[in-house]
């Protein structure tokens, strides 16, 4: 890798600082906290589909192992537990194993934040009043966001997929289907069956049509830490889209500790399987989720895809005036 | 040659569905949850549409071994593009869409890379510059020179090229062909 400085970039960084103004200005103004918090951790969540930095802290004979957090979820939580109310968190996070490309970067930056007493449709309302809080000159701008243009997984796999309910909730049927299309479904999961043909045949329609589309109620199998719905089948999780790109998502947070504890081990487990960096893991996590998380839903924003939408420009390094490049 | 799909790169070529398509953009993708995508779009080299497509990134790839041909792009028709080998004599006819934009560019008599897989051509490795002279410009606007300010220019080819306003009739210039850009006076 080397270092890219580019100047011609800044125009758009300018407007990558208006954006993040504006997000502190409409954080601060609905009262949530801003929060500073570390990026480097003695220990972490374990999760399957993220691999991580590590490094050392080196001083005489102490030496100890440390990472970058991957997000700040390990640290809100927390506080959110021990009663700060609702806060956020816009820096850095790191994700190893995630080459540059147009819509990522091992190092970047999150827009985090959690809202007490609110459900996930709820803060669907509080997602769309921060996008029309971000006011920026631009005339090339062809979105809107005025309204959602929402659609629940099932109508969109059903809309562009011709997969139809029973089969998308049906694990049997779903793989039948996949093959039908021409997907190969050797070696594969229920979860990964399910990303490759939304990303292939839904995602590059969403939020398109001139406002930022609302996906909503996954599959449980996809439900991460969101609780799930009465019907049994389906999280209380959100993603939204812009110019088929996915800029965020949130869920109405898991406070069952038995649920994340199931989690904790089986993401550590399968972390174990797939040889990847065996990091210390974070248990005094769940003993504060044992004292209770209360009910809130938690929103995660990649903040450079979102400054890409108002910079209108179609890649990450087109905002930065330093960048890492391969 | 096998390959993890997560390796993909611009410009290679693969079979897709039954036919030969080229790589024109390759992406990493990690979805929320699920394991990392590589999202492609593929240019199909027959129908010359393009179709995205997102591999699981530890998926088996075929890549297709091809080999490149020294050619003379020797003229083209309404349809195709048609290059000669100067050993063999031998003409291949390429479509322009699945050339594509790049071929604005292209000057009768130029040499040129030829992708050939199993003897039939596939399409053309795009050269890193060309030089083309302008044939038709406005003169120099007076005052505004500093600021980086264009104008539009006609190059022989026939194709209109964005050049600062110094950039005279008569002057040969290079351009970046997958870009359009102007680089520079030659």
């Amino acid at each position: 890798m080397k270092i890219q400085t580019t100047i011609k970039n800044l125009n758009n960084y300018k407007i990558y600082l208006q954006v993040e103004r504006t997000v502190h200005e409409f954080m601060n103004k609905n009262n949530y906290l801003k929060v500073d918090l570390p990026v480097l951790s003695p220990a972490l969540i374990p999760e399957s589909y993220l691999e991580i930095f590590e490094t050392k802290f080196n001083y005489l004979d102490k030496k100890e192992k440390l990472y970058l957090t991957p997000s700040p979820e390990i640290f809100l939580k927390r506080l959110l537990v021990t009663g700060v109310g609702n806060c956020y968190y816009l820096g850095r996070a790191y994700r190893n194993s995630e080459p540059n490309s147009d819509w990522h970067s091992p190092e970047f930056t999150m827009l985090e934040f959690y809202k007490l007493g609110i459900d996930y449709l709820e803060m669907a309302d509080e997602v769309l009043k921060l996008l029309q809080y971000i006011k920026i000159e631009n005339k090339k701008l062809k979105i809107s966001f005025k309204k959602w243009e929402k659609m629940s997984v099932a109508q969109a796999f059903l809309k562009f997929t011709k997969i139809n309910e029973e089969e998308l909730f049906d694990e049997k049927l779903f793989f039948n289907k996949a093959k039908e299309k021409g997907y190969n479904i050797e070696k594969t999961t229920y979860e990964d069956l399910f990303s490759q043909i939304l990303a292939t045949e839904i995602e590059p329609k969403l939020g398109i049509s001139g406002y930022p589309t609302l996906l909503y109620n996954y599959p449980k199998q996809m439900a991460s830490l969101a609780k799930l719905n009465e019907d049994g089948r389906t999280a209380q999780r959100c993603e939204f889209y812009i110019n088929g790109l996915e800029i965020g998502g949130f869920c109405t947070e898991l406070n069952d500790y038995n649920e994340q504890e199931k989690r904790f081990i089986s993401e550590s487990e399968k972390r174990k399987k797939n040889k990847m960096i065996d990091h210390t893991i974070d248990k005094s996590f769940i003993k504060a989720l044992k004292y209770g998380l209360p009910f809130c839903t938690g929103a995660g924003i990649g903040f450079e895809r979102l400054v890409m939408i108002f910079a209108n420009v179609t890649s990450i390094d087109k905002l930065k005036l330093i960048n890492i490049i391969d | 040659m096998r390959i993890n799909a997560g390796n993909l790169k611009k410009g290679e070529f693969v079979t897709f569905q039954g036919a030969i398509c080229q790589v024109q953009k390759a992406d990493f993708y990690s979805p929320g949850k699920g394991s990392a995508l590589m999202k492609a779009r593929l240019k199909n080299l027959i129908t010359a549409k393009n179709v995205e497509y997102a591999y699981k990134s530890n998926e088996q790839v075929e890549v297709l071994d091809v080999t490149s041909v020294d050619m003379q792009y020797i003229y083209k028709d309404q349809e195709n593009l048609y290059f000669m080998d100067e050993r063999t004599f031998n003409q291949s006819a390429l479509p322009i869409s699945v050339v594509g934009d790049i071929s604005r560019f292209f000057k009768e008599g130029e040499k040129m890379f030829v992708y050939m897989y199993n003897d039939k051509p596939l399409t053309i490795r795009p050269p890193m510059s060309v030089r083309l002279k302008i044939v038709e410009a406005d003169d120099a606007a007076k005052g505004d020179t500093v600021s980086g300010a264009k104008k539009p220019v006609k190059v022989e080819t026939g194709a209109t090229v964005m050049v600062p306003i110094f950039v005279k009739v008569g002057e040969t210039i290079s351009i970046n062909p997958e870009t359009g850009e102007y680089t520079g006076r030659v």
